[in-house]
């Protein structure tokens, strides 16, 4: 093997790939052509680094330098810097946003430093499409370790006392599943795998297969061997088609490697994985409904029992796990079950990866140890709210099913148990953060949209259900709200709960009931005083310009595609309300934080602004 | 009723032929009448006929074995039985062989028209759809279809990746398509159609040269997706799952891309685009003329 003086990790993943990084991979391999440093320095593409806002990222090895937002224009600089004098090239480097400094390494930077990669272990360190690059790096020697010296009881054993919980969202301990599948007599059992990532907002099973499509394989593998299955199939969502070309390019090399197929490492053994592609349902992502859709057909949950383990696809044994569960069966069996225990907490152990999106500033995929404060991961490795002058509102868990956590329970430990009781669930692990500006009865109504939208139709609760609730919620954001509404969306969010088949309904209405819970006041402001103090609902805020706090700037005049406001520059501004469309435009331009948000309907100019928020 | 369309009664029994053929002229049909099954090939091969009324027992041939003669000789013609013996076997060998309805014995006037009335529309959109594809999509093109129809047919669960294939090969969904596919798979078109409506991937209508999604997920809508979509939809004059005039522009939405570091993300074809904004829309469409 030629040894290299540096290895360059460029991130390819759909994230850096939409922000350009097949032209700075051009510009760079041209650079390193032109100055003769080819055989010196090796450029590799990885999957996802986790780092997405920041991107086109580039890792330096040995160094560990990092380098963010590269451009093609910065090439040459770069590469003349950094490879031919040596000197790191400072322009590139993070730099917190109060702090001049650049920060060189890695690990120094706060995004990265308080992250434990387990799932994530591989993130950016290895070329995805070469199995070589995963051996290296440990690969499929728990496989080996799995299928030539231990038992099937062992494995589960192993994966039982870790106490590793399935990470898809309901938390179901894994080796219990297996244990089940594995006592069910059958002639074909099957070990399938959960890639269709169906939860808007959440994105590490897709960057998992994306940067380590052979870590799922592998899961497979050693799950296939403790229940005795010899068929696998990978489901993954259509729209992710770089995740399907990395997992079956991983397949083949496995197959002709021997690590899939007949006897594998001659332990006797025999199993082979399939891909199958998803075709967008949101409610797939249930074990029955999924296994159905495997089957070709429509796919709608069925009641258990039984229990996919007895009766599952094809009506044969069947386990699912999620494509982050299986990511963490290798190092688990390869360093033992107390190994495992080593981080996150006595019911939660482990580690778990997060989704950071929203009205944040470090935007990307972060993997903590079971129970770090929620306060942890917002402020330290999120950066905090994005925009300067907001405050945190609430953060979403749980996409659809989930809920929203106000700011008074930040210190709230990341646990299954502790994250339910704050109405939310871990599902997933996408986090949405969302800043001040943020309409809590509009974003419940967005949810409600979805599941009305995504409910397979099966259960009236859920299919009628839901879309009562939403029309409801559609009425209360335009004014239409009744006295008594907020307890009706409490009652049927309750009966919906109660009497749906499948997660998808008895989760639906939780983003409404965590919304009405910790923000109440703001469904009774819609509803009482027809009004949005965010502004977000149109027909319930005006907006003002408060003369104490108007620069005179002209910039929201110039915003204005109304012509609405007026005045000259360096005097205060008026908004004429009759020209007035409430676009925001001017709100969101204002950078003195002049703009107030008043209840609908105040002609009147100068609008009382400050006896309008006494209300 | 255009004069065009022939319908010819078949029954041994002459009250039967003479009163539909009484009924249906009343309401305008171009009715003729023959009295055996031998009676009805001679009749047909005198003279085309769209629609075929007739008796099951009769003498000299019955009507199981005219309904046969014209699967192989008259494809295009419509059957509607009329029997006695409404029974489950007598309807299944009859739907075995191809009819479209039955007529059950004895019938009102109201009951004849019915059934003739359904029967007429199910003959003239199975003749226009089925011309259809010769004209709309290359030999090629379904070739193509079949040979991974063939592909496919003995592996069970298959419904889904064809379908898939096919919108590839052919970039929607129409009816005829699924007819196609619903056959080879041996399934039937009900089927077929009740995955396709129920994946948000497929579509029953062509897509633009240029297909636009955009991203609804829940990190897109806190960055506020919402506003890009309206301008979308004013830039292109159209309203999401439609087509511009031109068919250069399709626009969709869709659930998440699981791009969410990007959010607001768009994707039109295979390229993402990141953090995108009403004032980003107009530069991005320009940049595909």
């Amino acid at each position: 093997m030629e040894k290299y003086r540096a290895n360059l990790l460029l991130c390819a993943g759909t994230g850096c790939v939409a922000s350009g990084t097949q032209e700075v991979k051009e510009a760079l391999k041209e650079e390193l052509k032109k100055r003769d440093l080819e055989d010196e320095i090796k450029l590799v593409l990885t999957g996802c680094n986790g780092f997405c806002a920041e991107g086109p990222v580039m890792l330096v090895y040995p160094e560990e330098i990092f380098y963010q937002k590269l451009t093609v224009e910065d090439i040459p600089k770069l590469v003349e810097e950094h490879f031919l004098k040596g000197r790191p090239y400072e322009k590139l480097m993070f730099r917190e946003p109060e702090k001049r400094a650049a920060i060189p390494l890695m690990n120094d930077i706060p995004f990265f430093k308080y992250q434990v990669l387990r799932v994530l272990r591989n993130k950016g360190m290895i070329d995805p499409d070469s199995l070589d690059e995963y051996i290296a790096r440990d690969g499929y020697m728990a496989a080996a370790k799995a299928l030539t010296g231990m038992t099937s009881e062992e494995i589960i054993k192993t994966i039982k006392d870790s106490g590793l919980r399935g990470r898809g969202g309901a938390g179901f301990p894994t080796g219990l599943k297996w244990e089940f599948a594995s006592k069910s007599q059958a002639d074909q059992k099957y070990m399938l795998c959960n890639g269709d990532e169906g939860d808007p907002g959440a994105f590490m099973d897709r960057s998992v297969m994306e940067a380590d499509p052979h870590s799922v394989i592998e899961g497979m593998v050693i799950g296939a061997k403790a229940i005795g299955a010899t068929k696998g199939v990978i489901y993954v969502r259509a729209e992710y088609p770089l995740a399907v070309q990395r997992l079956q390019k991983a397949i083949e090399d496995c197959r002709e490697a021997g690590l899939l197929g007949e006897n594998i490492l001659d332990s006797g053994f025999s199993f082979d994985v399939e891909i199958y592609l998803g075709a967008g349902a949101f409610v797939c992502g249930e074990e029955t409904a999924l296994m159905r859709s495997i089957e070709g057909k429509r796919g709608m949950p069925r009641p258990r029992p039984p229990f996919p383990a007895h009766k599952g696809l094809w009506d044969k044994p069947s386990v699912l796990n999620n494509v982050e569960t299986l990511a963490q069966i290798a190092p688990t069996i390869l360093n033992g079950s107390e190994w495992y225990r080593t981080l996150g907490t006595e019911k939660s152990p482990g580690t778990k990866v997060f989704a950071l999106t929203g009205d944040i500033r470090n935007v990307g995929l972060v993997e903590v140890p079971m129970g770090t404060p929620l306060k942890r991961i917002i402020y330290d490795i999120g950066g905090g709210i994005k925009k300067k002058k907001k405050k945190f509102k609430s953060v979403q868990m749980g996409g659809p099913s989930g809920g929203c956590i106000p700011e008074s329970l930040l210190d709230i430990p990341v646990t299954y148990e502790d994250i339910v009781k704050t109405g939310a669930i871990m599902g997933s692990g996408g986090m949405v953060v969302m800043d001040e500006d943020t309409c809590m009865v509009s974003t419940s109504k967005f949810f409600l949209e979805f599941t009305a939208d995504e409910s397979c139709g099966k259960c009236t609760p859920c299919r009628v259900g839901t879309r009562v609730m939403l029309d409801m919620l559609t009425d209360i954001t335009e004014g239409k709200g009744k006295e008594g509404d907020i307890e009706t969306l409490e009652d049927l969010s309750r009966d919906i709960i109660a009497t749906s088949l499948c997660g998808l309904g008895q989760t639906a209405p939780n983003p409404v009931l965590s919304t009405i819970r910790y923000f109440r006041e703001e469904y009774e402001s819609h509803i009482r005083d027809h009004w949005c103090k965010t502004g977000i609902c149109s027909h319930l805020c005006s907006f003002h310009i408060s003369e104490e706090l108007c620069k005179g700037c002209q910039a929201c005049l110039k915003a204005c595609p109304q012509q609405a406001i007026i005045g000259e520059k360096k005097k205060a501004h008026r908004i004429i309300q009759e020209l007035c469309i409430q676009c925001r435009s001017c709100y969101d331009t204002c950078k003195f934080g002049s703009i107030k948000i008043g209840p609908p309907g105040k002609k009147d100019l100068p609008a009382p602004v400050s006896k309008a928020e006494d209300k | 009723m255009a004069d065009d369309f022939r319908i010819l009664v078949v029954d041994d029994e002459a009250v039967i032929t003479r009163s539909c053929q009484r009924i249906l002229q009343a309401e305008g049909y171009n009715v003729e009448t023959a009295s055996s099954g031998k009676d009805a090939v001679l009749k047909m091969e005198q003279a085309g006929y769209n629609l075929v009324l007739t008796d099951l027992k009769m003498p000299e041939m019955d009507g199981i074995t005219l309904i046969k003669w014209m699967k192989n000789n008259r494809p295009d013609a419509g059957v509607v039985i009329i029997t006695g013996y409404p029974s489950q076997e007598t309807i299944k060998d009859a739907l075995d062989v191809g009819i479209i309805d039955y007529v059950p014995k004895p019938f009102t006037p109201a009951v004849l028209l019915d059934v003739t009335g359904r029967a007429v529309e199910w003959v003239k959109g199975k003749t226009g759809v089925e011309e259809k594809p010769k004209e709309e999509f290359p030999p090629s093109m379904i070739s193509e279809l079949d040979r991974v129809i063939e592909q496919y047919k003995t592996k069970p669960g298959s419904s889904i990746p064809v379908l898939q294939r096919a919108q590839e090969i052919v970039g929607y969904l129409p009816p005829q398509i699924m007819k196609r596919v619903a056959r080879g798979l041996n399934l039937s078109p009900a089927e077929v159609h009740s995955i396709v409506s129920f994946y948000s991937f497929f579509t029953m209508k062509p897509r633009g040269d240029h297909n636009i999604r955009i991203c609804l997920g829940t990190a897109c809508y806190v960055k506020r997706v919402e506003e890009s979509i309206n301008k979308l939809k004013a830039e292109l004059k159209i309203d999401v799952g439609d087509v511009t005039e031109d068919k250069k522009f399709s626009l969709e939405t869709v659930r998440c891309l699981g791009a969410c570091g990007l959010a607001p993300v768009m994707v039109i074809d295979d390229k993402t685009y990141g953090a995108v904004s009403p004032k980003k829309i107009k530069d991005i469409l320009g940049s595909y003329s």
